[in-house]
């Protein structure tokens, strides 16, 4: 979850009168988990859900909702102005085909504003820009362009000078040159021209979705702002402005709007939405009895508007609320604002008799049989290494089930064994004393229109004694003990297993598994010095009852 | 009852009453026992208090390879002055003949006075009948000696004088009997053995601690009327996620988080009436092209839920309490906190009635069940529950508050579209967090180590 690094004596200005502590009391009932602290710093961890919380304005916001002190919810009061146009061409349509925009004046820039306003761009175009692929924003210092735009294309040898640099490039070079080029470059494809934002001096103001141009950079010195949106989908693009211009509101920037039009592009309207919700359904959902008003002054507190017209509450959604789908999200909102801590937990009788899993009762039954024989429950990840699953034990590979990108070496492809595992964690214990004898159950994995999964069941003895007979003994009692199971054995070869020393197991004329002595070299390369016997068979097919 | 005595620790003690103060060597000869049977006699009477064990170190001296040869052939200069005794040699004679003592035996001797040298003829004045050093020389012999034994000026010439004495440390252990084991009758012939004994360590045949977790989850949940349903662990990414109402493009469906299986699709995933009703939620809430190539991707599940929203949309039942416990991935760095592969419990209660409190007071129960009544709640977000929380818990030994399962009610946009029409409150969290607060373990990697120090050695009451 994307972190945002809060200052207390800034929220308290943001916020009004109240202490530190009532502000990190607060936090955790508005969804942000405190992840560190320290002196006046404070990291908070917020949900994706809520982008308005990747600044402390917006946070701001919602903490003067909880607290109460500012509550309903945040209207945007947008000048509707002339001003300032952007004409959208027809050639984008097939790259990235919109735009949207607000103008924000008058407003105070310092040093923190300027990186809280930094780090929102960063996660509104990781979160809900998908890593700038559904929307992305670029903020402009207004006195340094000239209106009207044109939103259109350009040739790659197309040259300005992108921001934190000091002479003109061309855009093949800053898609090969600059970090944001390398990492963002693939969402223009290949197509031979690229989305730019001109002013009315044909002058460069971004690259979208890549980078500004440095003649619009925003400094402490700017009053007056400029903030383009594009995206693949006009209302994802307006959701993602509409946030930039609530927090810009709450900044004490004034808003004017931007007039968009071209290639079924329009001017936002950043609008609020109405959506009601039965009274019943929130105090079912929650388990309580709230009367209308109660109801209405928590869902102001969760800073939306909310009337009632009989048995519904109509609640007015500011735009960049999106997170908001129907009704049940507004019952979480009315939780919030009534408190989750007000909220009382009630156990309620069971109607129900519960029950293990068969399976489990009889995987439980098999463990209790095999500690009796005095063998200890061993552990393996069913995800683990070609070296161990096969290399490592003389196993062909052929049927490895992998998965893509792990990030960890010894995690990469499913088990369809247990015995390679058992062996390894013998070499890990070659210290400790001896006997060492260990079991394990559990799911193994093969190919099978998709994936078959079965459960196998294996053990290991290991000491200077250990031979077949022993190691046939314990599957014999084990299987006979826990289902009443005769098995055979039969000659064969297997490539884990000494020669001439290891059998398959059969029970009712099918093969189930194989039991022998390990294989000497195997020992040698684990550096085990004693030796192994084990074996490894399927429950599923024909042992369990219950599978 | 008399004290019962090993048959080492007798020998031991009638010895010692013979004779009181004896060296673990005298004990060897008297007892007729092993260096080694003598050596843990020793400790066992001397842990029971029955015996002292006072350590000293004395320095000895020995004859080194100069002063063995001085044995022998006598001192240098008393070589010379023997020589000389027949009467006046040549310096030249006397060089050959003493070889390389010549030098210290002549100047000693001139130094002493013994002899007189005039131009090149060597002749004796005296000739002492004992020399300095000669005493000392006879009395070491061949022998080890304490220095206390000897007279320190006759031997400091010695000292002097290269590869003439060797000198060593030596520790001696003195045992005596306590005073308490003086009187010690040890004459019991019942039979008995020491019982106070130590004795060899063997290691139990045990479940593993972590499984032991898991049945005791298991339990708690069956008494508290949940039952278990099992599924698989590959699942489709339609199941995993996109009944879920986890958008196709959301990042927690990415490679880098998701285990994805290797050119593995799933041919049949859902009834075409699920499938279509699951992508025009998609549609109409997350605004994209739904694709089900994306929805049939084998991945390993990144949590149960799959498991019980399958059940839910296979039987719909109007009331029901299940619970499934399993593993589950995530593709993260493995480190002292995270695993790829661990355990996940998830409950599911399913009534008409069903709301958030109950879901609380379920939390509060079970958390009580195993041992945990610092609990809070805070709100939290999942993509398919609304409302959501999470619970925290205090932990006494870390002094702070820990994050453990997340909870919350379907939301609409999942059950309606697989036809589930009462509310469904369902919780879950990772099982190896609680099992660590419970063993006191640190590092989460130690529960798939099979480390077989740790296993033999963890409570299994905790």
């Amino acid at each position: 979850m994307p972190v945002v690094e809060l200052s207390y004596s800034r929220l308290q200005k943001l916020v009004g009168k109240v202490s530190k502590k009532q502000i990190s009391d607060s936090l955790p009932f508005l969804g942000l988990d405190i992840e560190s602290e320290d002196k006046d710093l404070v990291r908070v961890e917020y949900s994706p859900n809520r982008p308005d919380y990747s600044t402390d304005f917006g946070i701001a916001l919602g903490l003067q909702g909880l607290l109460g002190i500012k509550t309903g919810a945040i209207k945007l009061k947008i000048k509707k102005s002339k001003k300032y146009l952007i004409s959208v061409k027809p050639d984008v349509t097939k790259i990235r085909p919109f735009v949207t925009g607000i103008i924000a004046r008058n407003g105070k820039i310092d040093d923190k504003t300027i990186k809280q306003f930094m780090a929102m761009q960063e996660d509104l175009h990781f979160g809900i820009g998908r890593k700038r692929k559904k929307s992305s924003i670029g903020i402009h210092d207004l006195d340094t362009i000239s209106f009207p735009l044109t939103y259109s294309t350009v040739d790659r040898n197309h040259k300005f000078t992108p921001l934190n640099s000091e002479n003109a490039s061309s855009i093949t070079d800053i898609l090969k040159e600059t970090d944001v080029g390398k990492d963002y470059g693939h969402l223009l494809g290949n197509s031979s021209k690229v989305p730019i934002i001109l002013d009315a001096n044909q002058k460069t103001v971004s690259f979208p979705p890549i980078i500004n141009a440095s003649m619009t950079t925003v400094t402490t010195k700017s009053k007056n702002l400029f903030v383009e949106v594009t995206g693949i989908n006009k209302d994802d693009a307006e959701d993602m402005l509409s946030v930039v211009a609530t927090i810009l509101q709450k900044a004490g920037f004034a808003l004017e709007s931007v007039q968009i039009s071209g290639a079924k592009n329009s001017t936002p309207k950043l609008e609020e939405r109405k959506i009601s919700v039965n009274v019943d359904l929130i105090n079912q959902t929650l388990g309580l009895e709230l009367k209308i008003p109660k109801i209405i002054s928590s869902l102001k507190k969760s800073r939306l508007d909310a009337s009632s017209k009989g048995k519904n509450i109509i609640c007015s959604i500011p735009a960049y609320r999106f997170d908001i789908f129907g009704p049940m999200d507004l019952v979480e909102e009315t939780a919030l604002g009534y408190g989750i801590q007000n909220l009382e937990p009630m156990l309620s009788p069971s109607q129900t008799i519960g029950e293990m899993n068969p399976i489990s009762l009889e995987l439980k039954s098999l463990g209790q049989i095999m500690i009796g024989l005095g063998y200890l429950e061993s552990l393996n990840s069913s995800l683990t290494s070609k070296r161990v699953l096969y290399d490592m034990v003389n196993r062909n590979s052929k049927n490895i089930i992998s998965v893509l990108d792990s990030k960890s070496q010894e995690h990469t492809i499913l088990r369809d064994s247990i015995l390679p595992g058992l062996l390894e964690n013998l070499s890990k214990n070659i210290h400790e004393s001896y006997p060492q004898k260990m079991f394990e159950t559990g799911t193994v994995f093969t190919l099978d229109n998709p994936i078959s999964e079965k459960i196998n069941f294996s053990c290991i003895s290991v000491h200077q004694d250990a031979n077949f007979t022993e190691i046939k003994s314990i599957l014999q009692s084990a299987l006979k003990t826990g289902f009443d199971i005769k098995i055979d054995t039969k000659t064969t070869a297997h490539s884990t297993f000494e020669q001439g020393r290891c059998a398959t197991v059969i029970v009712n004329n099918e093969d189930v598994g194989v039991i022998g002595e390990i294989n000497s070299k195997i020992i040698d390369d684990y550096k085990i010095r004693v030796p192994v016997v084990g074996f490894e068979i399927s429950l599923s097919d024909s042992i369990l009852k219950s599978f | 009852m008399s004290q019962v005595f090993h048959d080492i620790e007798k020998k031991i003690i009638v010895s010692l009453k013979d004779n009181p103060k004896q060296t673990p060597e005298s004990l060897e000869k008297s007892t007729n026992l092993s260096p080694d049977q003598i050596r843990r006699g020793i400790e066992w009477l001397r842990l029971k208090k029955l015996a002292n064990v006072d350590e000293s170190k004395t320095s000895t001296i020995s004859l080194g390879k100069n002063g063995l040869e001085s044995l022998q052939k006598g001192l240098p200069e008393r070589r010379l002055l023997d020589s000389l005794s027949a009467g006046s040699k040549k310096l030249s004679d006397l060089q050959r003949e003493l070889g390389s003592i010549f030098g210290p035996a002549m100047g000693l001797s001139r130094k002493n006075n013994w002899v007189e040298a005039t131009s090149d003829q060597i002749s004796l004045k005296t000739n002492p009948s004992i020399l300095p050093g000669e005493k000392t020389l006879k009395q070491i012999g061949d022998k080890k000696l304490s220095q206390n034994d000897i007279d320190k000026n006759d031997l400091s010439l010695l000292l002097k004088r290269p590869d003439f004495i060797v000198e060593d440390i030596i520790k001696t252990r003195i045992i005596s009997l306590a005073d308490s084991a003086k009187s010690l009758d040890i004459s019991d012939s019942s039979g008995a053995i020491d019982v106070e004994a130590k004795v060899p360590e063997v290691f139990v045949a045990r479940t593993h601690p972590l499984k032991d977790t898991l049945d005791e989850i298991r339990e708690i949940f069956v008494t508290l009327g949940f039952s278990e349903i099992i599924g698989p662990m590959t699942q489709s990414s339609f199941w995993n996620f996109d009944a879920l109402f986890t958008p196709q493009d959301h990042p927690a469906r990415e490679l880098q988080d998701t285990f994805y299986l290797d050119g593995i699709s799933a041919k049949k995933i859902a009834t075409p009436d699920q499938i279509r009703k699951v992508s025009e939620s998609h549609k109409k809430n997350w605004r994209y092209n739904w694709d089900i190539h994306e929805a049939r991707k084998m991945a390993l599940r990144t949590h149960t839920t799959c498991v019980t929203i399958q059940h839910l949309a296979e039987k719909k039942p109007d009331e029901a309490r299940i619970f499934s416990l399993g593993r589950v991935f995530r593709n993260e760095k493995v480190s002292y906190k995270h695993l790829v592969e661990f355990n996940q419990i998830e409950g599911v209660v399913v009534g008409k009635d069903a709301n958030l409190r109950n879901l609380m007071g379920i939390q509060r129960e079970f958390y009580k069940r195993i041992g945990i009544t610092k609990i809070k709640f805070w709100p939290t977000f999942f993509p398919y529950t609304e409302p959501s929380l999470q619970t925290m818990v205090y932990n006494e030994r870390l002094g702070k508050w820990i994050e453990l399962f997340g909870m919350g009610i379907f939301r609409p946009e999942v059950t309606k579209p697989l036809g589930i029409t009462k509310p469904v409150l369902a919780w879950g969290g990772g099982i190896e967090r609680i099992a660590m607060l419970k063993y006191g373990l640190d590092d989460v990697r130690e529960f798939y180590n099979n480390n077989l120090n740790w296993l033999r050695s963890a409570t299994k009451c905790q």
